[in-house]
């Protein structure tokens, strides 16, 4: 209480008070980093949030049993120091470390895990967020205070992988089953949301702000910065800006025309991060519902692999990359993108080559038309519908590169741009012949491989039909065999080679073209804070990632490193004096305010002013 | 008598109170009961137009969920009531605290109620400094029309009128939250308060107030024009009238011709559009807070159409379209008061 009236004294000062008063004070502040998103959280809660901030939110709150390695995405220690396959693949057993405690000093136990696996296990909401990782386990038992045994129906690498939040039992057992449905899960007056990550929620303003600030009962250390803040800029200019004056030391998301506005900013690093994300031009392969039904309209021909195969090479990646993304990025090939590099495979026989689609497209009997347009060999020309995302800038411009590109070999593509959420029941009623949309992959490729197996087409309800996962309606039996083989295969090794089998099935079956992988663009202030760690290291995003690694790392540059290179670029800020820019930062804001005031003060003296003069103006006039 | 018409006035001052006949009352009666009605047309309304979107409401609720086709299923039967049914639930309380929006997952006018102030100190503030000085410079341009004045003004609020919002936003960014031409950026570049400034004491109200210069300030130049442009359009009109040349006769200043005379009746237009402009006060101005990352109504309504996040949506033309009959209503029972042509 007592702190809590001083630090109001303080921030009182901090505002009222003239500049040259404020730089004392500053010894004690909190190192603040802050974090500027274009996007807020949707929620606090776990069960409820689904957008990629709040999951960054829920992973620096509350750790998980495993997490992600910074330098390839292998599993790596979390709470658990140490975790066991049984030998016949029918249990898994994870060993917590010593002496884990919540941050209101709780023990952290096996219990919590339990918990938390069973409130998954018997909770249908519960199980919304979480349910392709609880669908394979029938018990999860504690043996001893460290000791969690889970049994499974079946092997399973996902084990591994479960990015199941833990949560204190203390607290969420107050939380009935009901009530999880509405529940926000915000911090009240003051207290911290109590959890096991390296920072803690301390604040919340919808639209506004989150404010963490670091725990220091975490297990890997308290974290070098004290508070932790993410603010929400709602056009990327403003954020860029932001990042300009100081007000953000790190912005994540950033558009390229931004992005390449800050490169070479005085104090101002920009670092444009591999990232799991990809988007494609996809086929509709003939739709059909689970069974094998055929539903839709889509063409005939675009179940014909030549003419996939055919526009594949009609389509110049590189382009795409340069021209849409700016540079930022790399062509794409597979459907699991080149930052994991343990599965990723390239196969790289599709290249550019007009010539080579234009033969394809011949020698299957697609012949030229009189009009410019082929006609394939059922006497239909080759004239396809192809959906772009209106919503989305990239899929608009992209969908005129591909029209150009496929009318360069006698093809003519008919431009539908329809908003995201129509496109998707269109989709899954299979009225489509082609589509630009994309896809981000976790770091396990099973949800991703799976969208291409039979079992995901779309199925019928009441009548209705609805979309599952499948968007392209591939369907092979050769590759569902090795979906079931990786799903249960244990040894990392033999498994990427299965996913890597998998990859090229669809790609020589020509499935999706991946037009491109995207960066990750994001640019920080290099003068006053350093540390930061790439995922895949040195090539991949610093924060968005799996895993806290970033934020862990994170510190101010003092007197002493002034001079380091934060991560791998250099920054030409770097050697700036200490100290120096939060603090102006700092005192520039108060002082702006105090200056804004005096200007509001003279704008109104200003007005009287002029009013009284206007008033014996008008008062002479009379006496005309 | 004279208490129910005060109390249907609004004007609880016996002397200042107009002379109210009958009729006077009978008019507000219809114009409330009118009011009412359209209210309600507004609510049944606001319930069929949300369910005539196209779409998948349960296709939309899991999008991005990890659940497969069968627990999707399951919660498509278990949320399939028939549309009578889910409008009965509707009807009985259309604010009922237990309705939650999908895309939060939290109850509705929870969330409506967390949005709604930073977009009436917004535009509150913005409306009632534009039609102030919109007011007083259209006094003075209408005034003498052709003068320099006239030619300044008029030319300087049509040209601030006719600026894009987003850009002129960005301007008043650049040069004054981050500083450009030498000018040092004294405003912040977004936001209603910096982060853990404690904004229920006073230095938080300073902060915020801080933030809201820029905002406000685009807002108020571009709806300058408005106010301007109508009051001196009815002042010139005003001026041609003859018991203006009779108040002229009767020898008194220019000034007071202009106060006690012209201006009280060009005012007319000016307060219907002041008025009709309030109701649009919660609506939010998505442009300038989109700039300004604003937390305002306008962002969460722009966000519950992306999703859509149809319970939400509802909510939220729910309370557009009472502010705006609202405003209406005051606005048409206010000139009752003020224009004595009304009562009759």
């Amino acid at each position: 209480m007592i702190r809590r009236m001083i630090a109001a004294v303080a921030a009182a000062t901090v505002a009222l008070a003239p500049a040259a008063a404020i730089s004392p004070a500053q010894a004690a502040d909190p190192v603040v980093f802050t974090v500027g998103m274009l996007n807020d959280i949707d929620s606090l809660n776990p069960f409820t949030g689904i957008l990629a901030e709040s999951y960054e939110m829920f992973q620096l709150q509350y750790a998980t049993l495993l997490s992600s390695s910074a330098t390839d995405f292998t599993p790596a220690p979390g709470l658990a120091e140490s975790w066991e396959e049984s030998a016949d693949g029918s249990t898994w057993t994870y060993t917590l470390r010593p002496d884990l405690v919540w941050s209101d000093g709780t023990p952290l136990t096996a219990n919590d895990v339990v918990y938390t696996f069973n409130r998954i296990l018997d909770g249908r909401y519960e199980q919304r967020n979480y349910g392709s990782y609880v669908r394979n386990i029938t018990s999860v038992e504690a043996t001893d205070d460290r000791t969690v045994v889970m049994t499974v129906a079946a092997p399973s690498p996902i084990m591994e992988r479960l990015a199941v939040y833990i949560l204190p039992e203390h607290v969420w057992s107050g939380v009935d089953a009901k009530a999880v449905k509405s529940f926000a899960n915000e911090p009240e007056a003051g207290q911290t949301l109590v959890g096991s990550g390296p920072f803690l929620v301390t604040e919340r303003r919808s639209g506004q702000f989150i404010r963490m600030v670091a725990n220091d009962t975490y297990f890997n250390g308290r974290p070098a910065v004290d508070e932790l803040v993410f603010r929400v800029y709602n056009n990327p200019d403003a954020l860029g800006q932001a990042l300009i004056k100081g007000e953000v030391d790190f912005a994540s998301g950033l558009t390229a025309d931004v992005f390449s506005t800050l490169e070479g900013k005085e104090g101002i690093t920009t670092y444009a991060g591999g990232y799991s994300g990809f988007n494609e031009l996809a086929f509709n392969m003939g739709a059909a519902l689970t069974d094998g039904t055929p539903i839709g309209d889509g063409n005939p021909h675009m179940q014909d692999q030549q003419v996939r195969l055919a526009i594949s090479h009609a389509i110049d990646r590189q382009q795409l990359v340069d021209r849409i993304l700016d540079g930022y990025g790399t062509p794409g090939s597979t459907v699991i993108p080149p930052v994991y590099p343990t599965l990723h495979v390239d196969p790289g026989t599709q290249s550019y080559d007009p010539a080579l689609a234009n033969q394809i497209l011949d020698d299957a009997g697609y012949a030229m038309g009189p009009d410019g347009v082929r006609v394939g060999p059922d006497g239909e020309p080759m004239r396809y519908r192809l959906f772009v995302r209106s919503d989305s800038d990239t899929s608009v411009r992209s969908g005129e590169f591909f029209k150009n590109y496929m009318a360069a070999v006698g093809i003519e593509a008919e431009i539908k741009p329809v908003d995201e959420n129509a496109l998707f029941e269109i989709i899954g009623r299979g009225e489509f012949d082609m589509f630009e949309w994309g896809w981000v992959v976790e770091p396990d490729p099973d949800y991703q491989l799976s969208t291409f197996t039979c079992g995901k087409r779309s199925y019928e309800d009441g009548g209705e039909i609805y979309a599952d996962l499948s968007d392209s309606f591939f369907c092979d039996e050769e590759y569902d065999r090795l979906y079931s083989a990786q799903a249960v295969e244990t040894d990392q090794t033999a498994r990427a080679a299965l996913v890597q089998q998998m990859q090229t099935i669809i790609y020589d079956q020509v499935a999706y073209v991946v037009t491109y992988y995207y960066d990750n663009l994001e640019a920080f202030r290099s003068d006053r804070f350093t540390g930061f760690v790439g995922q895949p290291e040195g090539t991949g995003s610093l924060l968005f990632q799996y895993g806290t690694h970033s934020y862990e790392a994170v510190e101010p540059i003092s007197a002493d490193d002034g001079g380091t290179d934060p991560t791998s670029s250099p920054s030409p800020g770097a050697t700036t004096a200490a100290e120096e820019p939060a603090e102006t930062a700092q005192s520039s804001s108060s002082t702006g305010l105090i200056i804004g005031l005096i200007v509001a003060a003279l704008v109104i003296i200003g007005l009287v002013v002029l009013l009284v003069r206007m008033r014996s103006k008008s008062a002479a006039d009379t006496k005309e | 008598m004279s208490l129910l018409q005060e109390v249907a006035v609004g004007e609880p001052d016996p002397i200042r109170t107009p002379r109210v006949s009958g009729s006077t009352l009978r008019v507000v009666v219809s114009k409330v009961v009118r009011a009412i009605i359209t209210l309600a047309f507004v609510v049944v309304f606001n319930f069929f137009l949300f369910r005539m979107l196209p779409g998948d409401p349960i296709g939309l609720y899991t999008r991005g969920r990890n659940q497969d086709a069968e627990q999707i299923a399951q919660l498509r039967r278990d949320l399939n009531k028939p549309l009578w049914e889910q409008f009965i639930t509707y009807i009985s309380n259309p604010f009922d605290p237990g309705i939650d929006s999908t895309r939060f997952s939290r109850p509705v006018w929870e969330l409506i109620g967390e949005r709604i102030w930073p977009t009436i100190l917004l535009l509150g503030t913005a409306i009632v400094l534009a039609s102030i000085i919109g007011i007083w410079l259209g006094i003075r341009a209408g005034w003498k029309p052709g003068g320099r004045f006239d030619k300044v003004s008029t030319g300087t609020t049509l040209t601030l009128y006719s600026m894009p919002e987003f850009w002129l936003g960005m301007m008043l960014l650049i040069v004054f939250g981050v500083g450009a031409f030498g000018i040092p950026g004294f405003f912040p570049v977004g936001g209603i308060s910096t982060p853990g400034v404690d904004t229920s004491s006073p230095a938080g109200w300073l902060n915020v107030l801080w933030h809201l210069v820029l905002p406000c300030t685009t807002l108020l130049l571009i709806y300058l024009a408005d106010y301007a442009l109508v009051m001196r359009a009815s002042l010139i009109d005003e001026r041609k009238q003859e018991y203006l040349m009779l108040a002229r006769a009767k020898g008194l200043r220019d000034a007071m011709v202009r106060k006690k005379h012209a201006v009280p009746n060009a005012l007319l237009p000016t307060i219907t559009l002041i008025f009709l402009s309030l109701g649009f006060v919660v609506t939010g101005a998505i442009t300038v807070e989109t700039v300004y990352s604003w937390p305002g109504l306008g962002l969460l309504t722009y966000e519950a159409l992306r999703g859509p996040d149809i319970p939400l949506l509802q909510a939220v033309f729910l309370v557009f379209s009472i502010a705006v009959v609202g405003a209406n209503l005051i606005a048409e029972l206010l000139y009752i008061v003020i224009d004595p042509r009304v009562r009759q």
